[in-house]
C-alpha cells in the first residue's frame, strides 16, 4: 500500500456545534486495500467525522478529499456518487418495505421509470449472498430480528458497490456467527481493493481486522499508525489521559456510612441480572461506553422503568421503589442526563423550577404559600450561586446553570441519594468546577451520589468506587487507587488490564 | 430460495404480502356488503351499482388524498376545503369560454399547485403539517366564497350524466385511479413516501429527496381532493362552496379504518380504500337500518375507535401470552 492514493480523505477538518469544538483540525486518509480502524472514547467526534466522510455534515472548515480531489458541498447523494456508503448505527431501514425495497432504496434500478423489480431482485440476491442473509427477499424489514436488520443494512451498502465502505459499530448487534461473516467479507472486500473504515468498540475485532489506526480524543487525532505492534491495552492508553489541572476536589477520606441501596440480581432496561450496593457518604460513579445500561440502572432504582430484583434494599426498605413517588418519598431523586426535555420545564422562570418538587410540600390548607417559597428560592439560589433574577425564564441560562438549577430543586427534599445521570454534559469548566465540589460537599453531609458519566477522567476523579457497566452486567468493580482511566476504559470496552480489583 | 422464478416474481410475492393483515378487513367489508345487498338488492344492478359507487367515489378519492399523506408521516385539513374549491371551479368555468377541457385543466392545476405550496411550506420552512393545512383550509375556504358566495354555477348536464348517470363510470374511474396508483408506487419517488415516512433521517442518508418526495405527495393529495371536487359539483349540477367540509374528517376517519398509522410509513392504500368502502357501506346500512342521524354520527365514532383499538388489544394479548 506504499504507493497507493487515498480514495477518500479529510484534510484539517474543524466541525463545532452551538459553539462547541467537536473536531478541531482532523486528518484521516482511506487508501485502497486497507482496512482503517477509527477508535475514540464517547464524545471523542467519531460520528461527527463519519457524518462529514459522507456528506451528511459539511466541515466549518478544512477538505473533504475525494481522489486526490477536493469537494466543495459534500452531500449523501455526491457520496455515494464518489462509491462512498456508510452502514450507519441507527439503521437507515423503512419497516414496512421489503428486505429488497430496503437494499435499493434510494439507488433503484429503473426501465421506463418504474423500479425494475427483476434487476432489483438479481442485483440483491448477490449481495445477501454475500452477507448469509437467506430470509425471503419480499418480507418486511419489521419481521427480522435486530441483528438480521443489521445484516441488510451492511448488503443495503454493498449493493451500492461501493469503493469506500464506513461500518459505524456494525457488530455491536449481530451474534457470533454474524460477525464471522462480516469479518469474512471485509476480508474479501479488503482483497478487492476496497478502503474501508472500521469503528468498533471491541478491540478484539479491531486487532484481528484491521491494519490501520487513527485514535481520536477531544476531536483531535492522537495516533495515525499501523496496528502492528500494538496490543489491546496500548490501544487503550492512545485513548485515554487528559490533563486535568485543580479541577476536581481532594478526594475526601472516606468512611462510608450505613447502607443505602444493596440489590442482588437487578434487572430493568438493558441491565441484566447484576448485584449493586452503596453506601452513605460515597460517591459511586458508574461509567461504560454509551449504552450499556447506565441509565436504565438509575431509572430502576428509581422506580420510573420496571425494574426486578432478587433481593432489594433501597434506603432501609426492603424491595424497590415501585414507582417515582415512592422512590421521592424514600429519599431518592434523580436528575436526568437529557435536562433540557427530562430536567426542566424551559419557558417557566427559574424560581418556578426551584420550587417544583417542593410545591406541595409547602402549600398550606391546599394554597400556595408565597412567602415560604420566595424564602426557599433565595436559600436555594445562595447555596447554589445561582446568580441574577430568579424571574428570568430558565432557559436564558447557560447550560451549566440550567444543571445547578435542575439538581437544586431537589435539595430541600433532603434526599438521602442522588442519582445523577450525566450531570457535567454540556458544562462549562468553571460551572463543572462547583458542581463537583457540591457533590463533594453531600457526599460529607452523609447523602449517597450514583453518577452515571461518559467523561472518564471525571469518573476517575470524582468517585469512591466506579461500577463499569458493558452490555448490561458488570465488568469491573474498581475503587482507590485501581481507578484509573485505562482500567474504565479497558473494562469498557472487554480488554483485561491489571488493577480490576474490588 | 435464490432461483429467479421468474422476473416478475420479486414483484409479485412483494404485492402479495401487503395482503397480509388485512385479511381481517377484507373479511368485514365482505360482511358489509353482504349485508347491504340482503337490506337493499338493487345494489345488484347496474344502475344500483353505478349509484352505490357513485356515493362511495369522491370519498375514496380523499380517503387516498389523506392516507397518501399519513404514509409520508403528515397529515391534512385541508381536504374539505380543496373538495370545495375544486367544485366552485369547475362550476363557474365550464360555463365560460373555457368549457368542460379547461374546467378541467384549472381544476386540476390548481389542486396540484396549492398541494405543492403547502408541500413546499411544510418541508422547507419544517413547519408542522397540521398546522399549516389548518390555516390553508381557512385561506382555501374563503377563496372559493369569494369566487362563488353562494351555490350555483354551471355544470353541462352531458357531464353529470357521464359522470353520475345510470353508468359506472365513477368506478372505471377509481380503477383508472388505483391503477395510476400502483404504477407511482412501482417508481422510486413512489416508494420514497413509505421510506420518509417511516425513517427520514435513513431515507435521506439512503439518497431519498426526502423535501421533493414530500412535495409531491402533497401536491398529488391535492389533486385528488380537487378533483373529488369536480365530481361532487357533477354530481349535485352546481358548485357549493362549503360541500366538502364533512370529507376532511370522513377522509381522516376512512383511512384510520383501513389501518393506516399516524406516524407515517404504516398502512397500505388498499387498506385505505377498504377503508373508504366500509365507511360508506355502514353510512348506508345506518341509513337504511333507520338510525336516526344523530345515532349514525355516534355509531360511526364507536366503529372508528373500536377499529383502531381492537388491533391494539389484540397485539397486547398476544404479547402477553
Amino acid at each position: 500500500m506504499t504507493d497507493a492514493k487515498p480514495l477518500l480523505e479529510a484534510r484539517q477538518v474543524f466541525k463545532g456545534f452551538f459553539g462547541n469544538p467537536v473536531l478541531k483540525g482532523v486528518d484521516i486518509a482511506l487508501l485502497p486495500g486497507r482496512v482503517h480502524a477509527l477508535l475514540g472514547e464517547n464524545g471523542a467526534g467519531k460520528s461527527t467525522l463519519i457524518n462529514l466522510l459522507s456528506g451528511a455534515l459539511q466541515p466549518d472548515s478544512g477538505a473533504i478529499v475525494v481522489d486526490g480531489k477536493p469537494v466543495g458541498r459534500f452531500s449523501p447523494a455526491a457520496a455515494r456518487a464518489a462509491g462512498i456508503a456508510v452502514v450507519q448505527q441507527e439503521l437507515s431501514l423503512t419497516a414496512d418495505l421489503s428486505i429488497a425495497e430496503n437494499i435499493g432504496l434510494g439507488a433503484f434500478p429503473r426501465r421506463f421509470g418504474l423500479i425494475d423489480y427483476a434487476a432489483l431482485h438479481r442485483g440483491v440476491r448477490e449481495v445477501c449472498d454475500m452477507v448469509g442473509l437467506t430470509e425471503p427477499l419480499d418480507m418486511p424489514v419489521a419481521d427480522l430480528a435486530l441483528g438480521r436488520r443489521q445484516m441488510v443494512e451492511i448488503a443495503k451498502a454493498l449493493y451500492r458497490k461501493p469503493r469506500v465502505l464506513i461500518l459505524d459499530e456494525p457488530t455491536s448487534s449481530l451474534s457470533a456467527h454474524e460477525a464471522g461473516i462480516l469479518a469474512r467479507l471485509i476480508e474479501t472486500l479488503r482483497d478487492r481493493g476496497t478502503a474501508l473504515l472500521y469503528i468498533s468498540h471491541r478491540l478484539n475485532e479491531v486487532q484481528a481486522l484491521c491494519s490501520h489506526v487513527t485514535v481520536l480524543k477531544d476531536g483531535g487525532v492522537t495516533a495515525d499508525q499501523s496496528l502492528s505492534g500494538i496490543d489491546g491495552e496500548g490501544l487503550v492508553r492512545l485513548m485515554v489521559g487528559r490533563e486535568t489541572g485543580d479541577l476536581f476536589p481532594p478526594r475526601a477520606v472516606s468512611s462510608p456510612g450505613a447502607l443505602r441501596i444493596s440489590v442482588e440480581g437487578f434487572s430493568a432496561g438493558l441491565v441484566r441480572d447484576i448485584g449493586f450496593s452503596a453506601r452513605a457518604g460515597e460517591i459511586v460513579g458508574i461509567g461504560g461506553l454509551v449504552g450499556q445500561g447506565q441509565e436504565d440502572l438509575l431509572l430502576g432504582l428509581y422506580g420510573a422503568i420496571p425494574a426486578r430484583a432478587a433481593k432489594a434494599e433501597v434506603s432501609g426498605k426492603p424491595g424497590l421503589p415501585a414507582h417515582v413517588g415512592a422512590a421521592n418519598a424514600a429519599g431518592l431523586v434523580y436528575v436526568p442526563a437529557d435536562r433540557k426535555h427530562e430536567g426542566l420545564v424551559l419557558p417557566h422562570s427559574i424560581a418556578s423550577n426551584l420550587i417544583l418538587p417542593s410545591l406541595g410540600r409547602l402549600a398550606r390548607g391546599g394554597l400556595r404559600d408565597r412567602a415560604a417559597e420566595t424564602n426557599l428560592i433565595a436559600d436555594l439560589a445562595r447555596r447554589l450561586t445561582i446568580k441574577g433574577d430568579v424571574a428570568r425564564p430558565v432557559q436564558a441560562l447557560s447550560g451549566g446553570n440550567q444543571q445547578k438549577v435542575a439538581l437544586a430543586k431537589w435539595l430541600p427534599l433532603d434526599p438521602s441519594v442522588l442519582l445523577l445521570n450525566d450531570p457535567t454534559r454540556g458544562v462549562d469548566i468553571e460551572t463543572k468546577r462547583e458542581i463537583y465540589h457540591m457533590l463533594r460537599a453531600f457526599a460529607a453531609e452523609g447523602r449517597l451520589i450514583v453518577i452515571v458519566s461518559s467523561d472518564t477522567p471525571e469518573l476517575v476523579h470524582i468517585s469512591d468506587r466506579v461500577v463499569v457497566l458493558r452490555e448490561g452486567r458488570v465488568a469491573a468493580q474498581l475503587s482507590g487507587t485501581a481507578i484509573t482511566e485505562e482500567a474504565i476504559v479497558g473494562a469498557a470496552m472487554g480488554v483485561n488490564t491489571q488493577g480490576v480489583a474490588a | 430460495m435464490s432461483a429467479v422464478s421468474s422476473p416478475n416474481w420479486l414483484y409479485g410475492a412483494i404485492q402479495r404480502r401487503r395482503n397480509r393483515s388485512l385479511g381481517g378487513l377484507y373479511l368485514v367489508v365482505a360482511a358489509f356488503l353482504i349485508l347491504y345487498a340482503v337490506l337493499f338488492p338493487g345494489i345488484l344492478s347496474v344502475g344500483g351499482f353505478s349509484k352505490f359507487t357513485q356515493n362511495w367515489f369522491p370519498l375514496a378519492l380523499v380517503t387516498m388524498a389523506q392516507a397518501l399523506l399519513m404514509l409520508n408521516g403528515g397529515i391534512t385539513l385541508a381536504i374539505g376545503p380543496l373538495v370545495s374549491l375544486g367544485a366552485v371551479i369547475a362550476a363557474t368555468t365550464m360555463g365560460t369560454a373555457l368549457g368542460v377541457p379547461g374546467g378541467f385543466l384549472a381544476v386540476a392545476v390548481t389542486g396540484l399547485a396549492i398541494g405543492a405550496v403547502i408541500g413546499v411550506i411544510v418541508a422547507h420552512l419544517r413547519l408542522p403539517a397540521i398546522i399549516v393545512t389548518l390555516a390553508g383550509s381557512f385561506i382555501i375556504t374563503g377563496v372559493a366564497l369569494i369566487l362563488l358566495p353562494r351555490p350555483g354555477g354551471f355544470i353541462p348536464g352531458w357531464l353529470s350524466n357521464t359522470l353520475a348517470g345510470h353508468t359506472p363510470v365513477a368506478f372505471l374511474l377509481l380503477v383508472v385511479v388505483l391503477v395510476l396508483w400502483k404504477a407511482f408506487l412501482a417508481t422510486p419517488l413512489g416508494l420514497g413516501i413509505y421510506a420518509a415516512g417511516d425513517n427520514p433521517v435513513g431515507a435521506f442518508r439512503s439518497g431519498v429527496p426526502v423535501e421533493r418526495v414530500k412535495i409531491v405527495a402533497f401536491a398529488l393529495s391535492g389533486l385528488l381532493a380537487a378533483l373529488a371536487g369536480l365530481f361532487v359539483a357533477a354530481q349535485t349540477g352546481s358548485g357549493d362552496p362549503i360541500i366538502g367540509a364533512p370529507f376532511t374528517l370522513n377522509s381522516i376517519a376512512a383511512a384510520v379504518l383501513g389501518g393506516v398509522g399516524f406516524l407515517g410509513g404504516k398502512g397500505t392504500m388498499r387498506g385505505a380504500i377498504c377503508g373508504s368502502l366500509l365507511l360508506s357501506v355502514m353510512i348506508n346500512v345506518m341509513f337504511f337500518l333507520g338510525f336516526p342521524p344523530v345515532a349514525q354520527y355516534v355509531a360511526q365514532g364507536l366503529i372508528i375507535v373500536g377499529a383502531v383499538a381492537v388491533p391494539e388489544l389484540l397485539a397486547q394479548w398476544r404479547a402477553r401470552r
